[in-house]
């Protein structure tokens, strides 16, 4: 990408030429800011972090493109759903992105291209505990807040 | 978990609208319910400081309607004091009582100036005997003392009592307690209704909930009693349909990944039943 930017004679153009993009253009979904979004997390998942078998489908209920793809050769499909930072979602639509039935990752794109990933999991999910091994302060604790008075 | 119904009400008094339980009865009824609250009070052993608070307990909405919905609470019915009369007359009594309390005080003060007298003109005697001269000087000096002697009203002992025992109940406010008699009128809301739903549903599941202030959330989901456990997940409760902006789903779930709890984002659905979907970081930089 950095190359394109350096060649005079590079095309601007080079998103919309760009297959994959022309493929989720023939999805035929009228918010093209989330078309947009869309291919930059393609190009993320499939370049930067190389995952395998990313596709990319139409939802009709949420009227956005996912994508679909494994971490890893052999690991489960995930399902990626790539928004613009500033628009809105309901808890509905997150509930209709994980009745696909597969882990959903929340991909929210700022307007410089920064992506950011977030698992969404149905039901409750109890956090990691925190990581050992554990000291036992005793009295330091005591004595730092003496000390200070 | 017990659930067992209780069988007597605990008795709200409402301030302002603020929900308040004054019995240490009350108060451990309530716990056992699994409700767990915010203590307000000072302690009067340990006032200057707020790590540990004593009563009144303060209720949040969601407790007050669901110990309502048990017919466990009822509000304790307003006292009716004509126009201050038995006000002015525990005034009364009080500065009766200290006027009492100040007459004995400066007798026995007297009394010990005297003996403090007797002792250190007896003790410069022992060596000069002088039998007549000797005892005038001293009961002229006594004489003197009992003329001039003034208590001075700072120097007044007041005791304060630490344990109070008016928070009781007056014997006729006991009886009238009825448990049938709703606690007050609920305007509802559709954030109010959907908080409560979730409320409910996560005690029914044996979690214990307070309110998540700190955490930007709505509440905090204790496994179990919150002095034993550190809270697991922050509740974050809201319709199904509410659109939710982007960016403060993210700022919530940052949040919850660096005090290392799960956001949970509760909505009741059809039939009752909430529906749950946990928030995590992925972990992908």
């Amino acid at each position: 990408m950095s190359q394109a930017s350096n060649r005079d004679d590079a095309s601007p153009n080079w998103i919309l030429q760009h297959p994959a993009y022309q493929q989720m253009k023939s999805l035929e979904i009228e918010d093209s800011a989330q078309v947009h979004a869309a291919f930059l997390v393609y190009m993320d998942l499939t370049e930067v972090r190389r995952w395998k078998a990313v596709s990319c489908a139409k939802s009709p209920e949420l009227q956005v493109i996912l994508l679909e793809g494994r971490e890893k050769e052999g690991a489960p499909v995930q399902t990626v759903l790539p928004l613009p930072a500033h628009r809105s979602l309901s808890h509905q639509s997150i509930r209709q992105a994980l009745d696909r039935g597969f882990p959903v990752l929340l991909c929210a794109v700022a307007s410089d291209s920064t992506l950011v990933y977030q698992r969404m999991t149905d039901g409750l999910v109890t956090p990691d505990p925190p990581a050992g091994p554990f000291q036992d302060l005793g009295r330091r604790q005591h004595r730092k807040r003496r000390q200070k008075h | 978990m017990d659930e067992r119904p209780s069988s007597s009400a605990v008795a709200v008094s409402l301030c302002d609208s603020a929900p308040l339980l004054w019995r240490v009865d009350d108060l451990q009824a309530v716990r056992s319910q699994g409700l767990v609250g915010a203590l307000l009070g000072s302690l009067p052993r340990i006032p200057r400081q707020n790590l540990r608070l004593g009563r009144p307990l303060l209720l949040l909405p969601e407790e007050e309607e669901l110990l309502t919905e048990r017919r466990a609470a009822a509000a304790l019915p307003v006292y009716q004091d004509g126009e201050g009369a038995e006000l002015r007359l525990q005034v009364k009594q009080h500065l009766e009582d200290q006027k009492r309390s100040y007459e004995e005080q400066s007798v026995l003060a007297l009394e010990d100036r005297k003996a403090a007298l007797l002792r250190a003109m007896t003790s410069s005697h022992t060596v000069v005997v002088l039998s007549e001269s000797g005892d005038e000087a001293l009961q002229s000096r006594l004489e003197a003392l009992d003329r001039s002697f003034t208590f001075p009203s700072s120097a007044l002992a007041v005791q304060v009592s630490t344990a109070r025992a008016g928070l009781s109940y007056r014997p006729e406010a006991r009886a009238t307690l009825h448990a049938s008699r709703p606690l007050r009128g609920q305007e509802e809301s559709s954030c109010h209704a959907a908080r409560y739903q979730v409320f409910r549903d996560l005690r029914g599941r044996g979690f214990y909930l307070t309110s998540a202030g700190k955490f930007g959330g709505h509440f905090l989901v204790y496994p179990g009693d919150p002095l034993r456990f550190h809270a697991h997940f922050i509740a974050v409760c809201l319709s199904l349909e509410e659109p939710v902006c982007l960016l403060d789903l993210l700022a919530v779930a940052r949040l919850g990944s660096n005090v290392k709890k799960t956001v949970l984002l509760c909505s009741p659905g059809p039939e009752g039943r909430v529906q749950y979907t946990s928030l995590q970081w992925s972990g992908m930089v």
